[in-house]
């Protein structure tokens, strides 16, 4: 994934941690949902946000948590699902 | 757990005197032998308050083996689940195969005995199940594994139905029944977790069904495997601040335990505060109680079961913890929330997963998708209200044993009510957070939203006790009574 990509990531999950009170660093790393950082609920915004921006159908998908759970599987996600 | 993990409902003002396991000193102390002990004994201590000191003893005991042993940590976790299902049994099985027993003429038999022969029977169906999920990919239950559980829940439940069956085979079925439901969404997750790559050892996953900190309750607290083999501490660091936020919790737990009883002493004993149960009896029999003592009875309820809930969840969630799982709590300051889906994410964390898990996530994906709101809004309908309906009445199938299926349906026409208000009060909050909506955080805007949060869970509370002995329109009756109508 493009550095700019990555960004808009990070800041769609930043603006998310804020709205929740939680200042805490970002890392690539770090887990979102599994580790209850982020409700379910942030989840699904989450999803509805890549289904808008990459088109990426979650219907033909076996969808798993683990799949969007960091920064870094996020980026393995989009690439598999663009390149697919 | 991290400090991201506690953060997670914004709590970033923590409390820096309680916030011992940010200490580096005392994080250190924990990982030396004379650390150790200190924690374990604390935490004996702790469990002791609620448990047998046997049980205590053996739940400290192996859940130190599992932090402290870790290339043995399947054989543990079997094992010590296990032996605190044989040796320590909480009596729900049993008293739900004595009635059978008896009509089928078998009132003989130890319903114990009969209880674990099931169970080790359900063991073997159970491994069964996950090795033919893990090898037919494309079957049914791979693919399907809820709807699967639910037919077979339901092929039961119709073979062992009065007059279907008789003698032995219905005895041996409705064993078999009764030992399946309370492990019903366990053997759910597991099953799904035999399409992951990483997937745990069979033994692993059937150790985690009703695990040693698991409590009495159907929801898998702490989830499956599969989470909870994220969520294991990786470090000697992150094991020592694991346990030592497990004594807290525990600790913590004693507290709000002290707390109750002293409600209860205030309510029931001092006051003489009725149950909702024995107040509706009243109003049915024409002696209604004052409605100052109306309200006072249902808001202690309410209290009650907050309680009940919370304590349940801290004693559970500190055990596991204490083993090196690095879990969010199955209760995280329900008074602070602010919109009602908030406090379904708050009051009981595992329920609300395990509801968006089965019920939730597979809607949202199918339906909807060109309508973003009307999605949202109907997933959510489907896992706090059909979700939770069908989770109620899959726990409580010894029901259309003992008062019929006609019955037991009839007594839950209730709790589906409760449901569908619960759902479409919690499905409009959704949306109006997803529209950007956001209560003030004002302290008058706070104080609002308590008020309306907890103001409909206390009114819906008159259609959620957990009693079947009234009907829907009693209720209904008896609320509207309380606003003198």
């Amino acid at each position: 994934m493009n550095n700019i990509r990555k960004q808009k990531i990070r800041e769609f999950f930043l603006e998310t941690l804020k709205q929740n009170s939680d200042a805490q660093p970002l890392a690539d790393n770090d887990s979102l949902f599994v580790s209850g950082r982020l409700d379910s609920f942030s989840m699904m915004m989450f999803v509805m946000h890549l289904e808008k921006e990459f088109g990426i159908d979650f219907t033909a998908i076996d969808f798993d948590v683990n799949l969007i759970d960091s920064l870094n599987e996020i980026e393995l996600f989009i690439e598999s699902q663009i390149s697919a | 757990m991290n400090k991201t993990n506690d953060a997670r409902f914004g709590g970033a003002g923590l409390r820096s005197v309680w916030a011992i396991d940010e200490r580096q000193t005392l994080v250190a102390w924990v990982q030396t032998p004379p650390g150790k002990i200190a924690l374990l004994v604390l935490a004996f201590l702790s469990l002791n308050v609620t448990l047998q000191w046997q049980e205590a003893l053996f739940d400290v005991a192996a859940m130190a083996l599992f932090a402290y042993w870790p290339q043995w940590r399947s054989v543990i976790l079997f094992v010590a689940t296990y032996v605190t299902a044989f040796i320590f049994p909480h009596g729900s099985i049993d008293d739900a195969i004595r009635g059978v027993a008896a009509h089928e003429g078998f009132a003989e038999l130890s319903t114990g005995a009969l209880s674990y022969v099931a169970l080790v029977g359900f063991l073997f169906l159970a491994w069964g199940l996950l090795a033919y999920a893990r090898y037919q990919k494309q079957s049914v239950l791979a693919q399907r594994p809820l709807l699967t559980l639910l037919a077979i829940e339901l092929l039961l439940c119709l073979l062992t139905y009065q007059g279907v069956l008789h003698g032995l085979p219905r005895l041996i079925l409705w064993s078999l029944l009764c030992v399946l439901t309370p492990y019903f969404w366990f053997l759910a997750y597991a099953l799904v977790d035999q399409r992951s790559k990483d997937r745990s050892s069979d033994l692993f996953q059937l150790g985690t069904f009703h695990p040693l900190w698991g409590g009495v309750g159907s929801v898998p607290v702490g989830k499956g495997a599969a989470f909870l083999r994220k969520m294991l501490a990786k470090t000697p660091k992150e094991m020592a601040i694991t346990q030592i936020k497990a004594v807290k919790l525990l600790l913590w737990a004693d507290a709000l335990l002290a707390l109750r009883m002293l409600l209860k002493w205030f309510f029931e004993d001092y006051h003489h505060i009725p149950s909702v149960t024995d107040a509706i009896d009243a109003s049915i029999q024409n002696h209604a109680y004052a409605l100052c003592t109306q309200w006072a009875s249902l808001i202690w309820s309410v209290i009650n079961y907050s309680l009940r809930v919370s304590i349940s969840g801290h004693f559970i969630i500190g055990s596991a913890r204490l083993a090196g799982f690095r879990l969010p709590r199955a209760t995280w300051r329900p008074l602070e929330s602010r919109t009602l889906i908030e406090y379904f994410n708050r009051f009981s964390y595992y329920f609300k997963e395990l509801l968006v898990d089965f019920f939730f996530l597979p809607t949202f994906f199918r339906v909807f998708k060109e309508h973003p709101r009307v999605r949202l809004f109907f997933a959510t309908f489907m896992a706090a209200g059909v979700g939770n309906a069908i989770y109620h009445f899959v726990c409580e199938i010894d029901l259309v044993e003992s008062m019929g299926l006609s019955g037991a349906l009839e007594s839950y026409i209730s709790y589906a009510f409760y449901c569908l208000i619960l759902a479409t009060g919690i499905g409009i909050s959704q949306v109006r957070a997803s529209s950007g909506h956001k209560p003030s955080s004002s302290v008058w805007g706070r104080i609002q939203s308590f008020f309306v949060v907890w103001g409909f869970v206390t009114l819906l509370h008159i259609f959620s006790d957990e009693s079947r002995n009234h009907t829907f329109s009693e209720r209904a009756q008896y609320l509207l009574s309380m606003f003198a109508i």
